[in-house]
């Protein structure tokens, strides 16, 4: 890919930073509507569509359920339904993305 | 769908977790490190979104690990295992059989408090719902607590048709969702009862075998057991009779709201009792004095907290058990109120009714029983009265229309009758929409009532139309009488007072700010008041002239000379009511002129908006009504122009005149015989208004810049003027 941009266009410093900027946003953009899952510092887990995001990771995700941690035994398991919830940048663990739905996109997890 | 996941520390969990339900076995791909590498890339403020979506619809999104909009991290934070009922058997948290005197009292008093919490329009799932005891109550083996549990379950799910059927509810006042829960519908109400009969026999044997004996050395143990005995047989007495009372309601005969009045009379006979035993049951182990959710054997207040919708949290504040007697006598008081309302049969004694029982803003549960012991299943008043025929009734008592009189030749006339029959037909739902209206919670009335104006303004035209048609009917049939204005004039009755109610509960719900008041004043003293006086004399002259008519035919039959005697008008009382109301709103209309004059009213600087824009927003429902019309803020300033005197007043005369008034209204209500609380209310701000006025009329603190007080405790629509 970066030999595509280098191809395009002179490869100055900056404009290297602008491609690798616009990659990222193609990145990001690929995976918008995409099944999310999302860990919070709390442990409780954010299953739900990519809907939006920031410079700061805040993720927005579209009918969201959510779990408990799973180590609380007596949890039942069952989700609750959420709807429309922001994920506060510093407050996300970990992203994961479901598989099937990166069969079309490329760049992220391709390599996983 | 059931998902399961798994969070292990590491990121490599994940794949443990995912349980063989979830859907086409997805796997899950971290990509934690890319993505938040990626956001970086992004410009401070971008959002990377969607096409369809938007900041708009972002802004609608809940945020997480906020504790305002998180409902989910309260459960999240408490180190206790939460146990359903079930699991909480199952690990032996809590007792279902050999449950000791002290905590079945305590179990019951905390429910009590949360069926009070619950009314008080928190939800099922946080108050009521927190005892584990009502999930199951087929897994209770203590008789006693199994028929309390179905009993509340009973009360809860009968209050709830009640209040839906009543539909005199907005969101902050009930919650009628159940969540699922089942709610003793597998028993029926006779069975519960009996169960709470026989529990009751039982614990009154043990009552009296623990009796004091005469001679008998006292053991301070078996006294002990007696009060506890005592203790829970009231309680498990008053549920019953609570729960009786509640499904007599729902009873079609009129007979029954004589019954259901008994049954919460007994039941408030034990409520001292109850206050005096409330030191027997367990106490909670947590600090409930500031409202938290008291957490005991059989309670555990996060037990639903994942049943929640996805809004803001709501904390639902569990009230104190010592408030809990007095809580329920006061319902019950209400509920005893709203069974006298059969007692009432004329619809503006009604409709007065309800007024007045709005009043003195009564909760949901007493509004909605009012409303359904008015207007039963059937449509018919009280279960047995046509609104139809209640309507003519009004009319006839109103302003006595010549069609509706027996003596008149209209009467059994077939046009007539339809006129006046599909007349009547069409006033009946706008009526009981009126009287639905004033079950409404005292702030969402007002917005209803300047809705309903619409539908009125449709009936005033109607009314006027029939008029018409009727007196040229009348005019062939008997040329001596008239059908002028009857019903229009019955209409325009309760436009006004629909009007002035309007206008007078921003008052009350403390809507208008100062600088406002004086036209809101002008417009009642001026306008409505007015009108409603001459509509009303309106109203008497026709009944009187129906009388005379009456007499006459009396007279021609008899020879007897009947004698007049001076019979009182019925519509006296109201008549010199409205008087007082003018002249106390002509008092303050002034008051607040004059004091504008000298500067001691607070005028926002009109920089977006204008006095003209906030006088139409005032009185926009009237907008609806063609009579009495709507004055425009032109036609106020014209009519209220002081430059028309000659010389203009000055604020000394506009104080003198002001005090007039406050006298004026002061003589009338003292001349009201059989004075009410209401004439009481006024006069209690009359008499200080008068000299307060007199006192700034001398020139009293003339210079001070302190802005007056209103003072509205003793009356809600009429302040007392307070100059410091």
């Amino acid at each position: 890919m970066e030999a595509m941009i280098e191809e395009n266009g002179p490869s100055t410093h900056e404009q290297c930073e602008v491609s690798s900027a616009s990659q990222a946003r193609q990145k990001l953009e690929g995976l918008l509507n995409k099944n999310m899952r999302i860990r919070m510092t709390d442990g409780r887990t954010l299953v739900g569509l990519f809907l939006c995001t920031d410079r700061d990771c805040n993720v927005i995700l579209g009918s969201a359920h959510e779990f408990l941690k799973s180590t609380d035994m007596f949890s039942q398991g069952e989700p609750r339904v959420l709807g429309l919830a922001m994920i506060p940048g510093h407050h996300v663990v970990s992203i994961e993305v479901e598989e099937d739905s990166l069969e079309d996109t490329q760049g992220f997890g391709a390599n996983h | 769908m059931v998902m399961k996941s798994a969070v292990e520390d590491d990121d490599a969990g994940w794949g443990l977790g995912i349980p063989e339900k979830m859907k086409n076995n997805a796997n899950w791909v971290n990509i934690t490190h890319e993505f938040k590498g990626a956001c970086k890339e992004l410009n401070l403020g971008e959002l990377l979104h969607d096409k369809l979506f938007g900041l708009f619809e972002a802004m609608s999104a809940i945020e997480m690990m906020d504790p305002k909009m998180d409902a989910g991290m309260i459960g999240n934070q408490v180190n206790r295992k939460v146990l359903n009922f079930e699991q909480a058997i199952k690990e032996g948290a809590i007792k279902v059989k050999d449950l000791s005197l002290p905590e079945l009292i305590g179990i019951i008093d905390t429910c009590f408090c949360c069926l009070i919490t619950w009314l008080e329009g928190h939800s099922l799932a946080q108050t009521v719902f927190t005892c584990l005891y009502v999930h199951n109550p087929d897994l209770i083996e203590e008789p006693a607590l199994k028929a309390f549990a179905l009993g509340i379950l009973k009360v809860c799910d009968i209050a709830r048709e009640k209040v839906n059927k009543a539909a005199v509810f907005e969101e902050e006042d009930f919650q009628a969702m159940t969540y699922g829960f089942k709610m003793a519908n597998n028993v029926t109400d006779l069975r519960v009862t009996g169960m709470l009969k026989d529990v009751e026999d039982e614990l009154q044997r043990k009552v009296k075998s623990t009796r004091i004996r005469q001679g008998e050395q006292r053991d301070p143990e078996v006294e002990l057991e007696h009060q506890q005995f005592l203790a829970l047989f009231n309680r498990i007495k008053f549920t019953r009779l609570l729960l009786t009372a509640l499904i007599t309601f729902t009873k079609k005969e009129t007979s029954s709201v004589g019954e259901a009045q008994k049954l919460v009379a007994q039941a408030a006979d034990l409520l001292s009792a109850i206050h005096s035993s409330i030191q027997h049951g367990i106490q909670s182990q947590n600090d409930t004095t500031k409202g938290d959710h008291p957490i005991m054997m059989g309670f555990e207040p996060l037990v639903n907290q994942r049943l929640l919708p996805p809004t803001f949290p709501r904390y639902a504040k569990i009230i104190k058990r010592e408030d809990m007697v007095a809580y329920f006598s006061k319902l019950i008081e209400r509920i005893k109120t709203v069974c006298d309302v059969i007692n009432t049969t004329n619809l503006h004694g009604i409709l007065d009714f309800f007024c007045e029982f709005s009043e003195q803003s009564p909760c949901v549960l007493s509004r909605s029983l009012l409303q359904t012991t008015f207007l039963i299943d059937n449509k018919k008043v009280f279960g047995t009265h046509l609104m139809q025929d209640m309507i003519k009734d009004a009319l006839r008592c109103f302003v006595s229309p010549p069609v509706l009189s027996y003596k008149c030749c209209l009467f059994n006339n077939h046009q007539a009758k339809d006129y006046i029959d599909s007349f009547v037909t069409h006033c009946s739902r706008p009526f009981c929409s009126l009287i639905q209206i004033h079950g409404h919670n005292r702030a969402r009335q007002r917005d209803k009532l300047g809705h309903i104006l619409e539908e009125f303004a449709t009936l005033q035209d109607e009314a006027e139309k029939v008029d018409a048609a009727l007196h040229s009917l009348l005019m062939k049939l008997e040329p001596q009488r008239q059908h002028l204005a009857c019903l229009g004039t019955w209409i325009l009755y309760h436009n006004l007072r629909i009007m002035i109610q309007y206008l007078l509960s921003g008052f009350e719900l403390e809507l208008y700010s100062m600088h406002e008041y004086y036209y809101i004043y002008w417009y009642l003293s001026e306008f409505l008041y007015a009108w409603l006086m001459s509509t009303l004399s309106r109203a008497d002259s026709s009944q009187m002239a129906e009388e005379r008519i009456m007499e006459e035919q009396v007279k021609g039959r008899s020879s007897k000379k009947t004698k007049k005697k001076k019979k009182v008008r019925p519509l006296t009382k109201e008549i010199t009511m409205s008087q007082a109301y003018q002249n106390m709103c002509a008092g303050m209309y002034k008051t607040m002129v004059a004091l504008d004059m000298d500067g001691k009213v607070r005028k926002p600087q009109f920089e977006l908006d204008s006095e003209q824009v906030r006088y139409e927003h005032r009185f926009a429902p009237f907008n609806s009504v063609v009579t009495p019309p709507p004055v425009h803020y032109i036609q106020f300033k014209e009519m209220s122009d002081l430059k028309k005197y000659n010389p203009p007043p000055g604020s000394a005369d506009l104080y003198m005149a002001a005090s007039k008034h406050f006298q004026q209204a002061k003589l009338i209500l003292e001349n009201v015989p059989s004075p009410d609380p209401e004439v009481n209310r006024i006069l209690k701000v009359a008499k200080p208004n008068i000299v307060v006025m007199k006192l700034l009329a001398g020139g009293h603190k003339k210079e001070t810049k302190v802005l007056p007080e209103f003072d509205f405790s003793a009356h809600k629509y009429f302040p007392v003027v307070k100059i410091i």
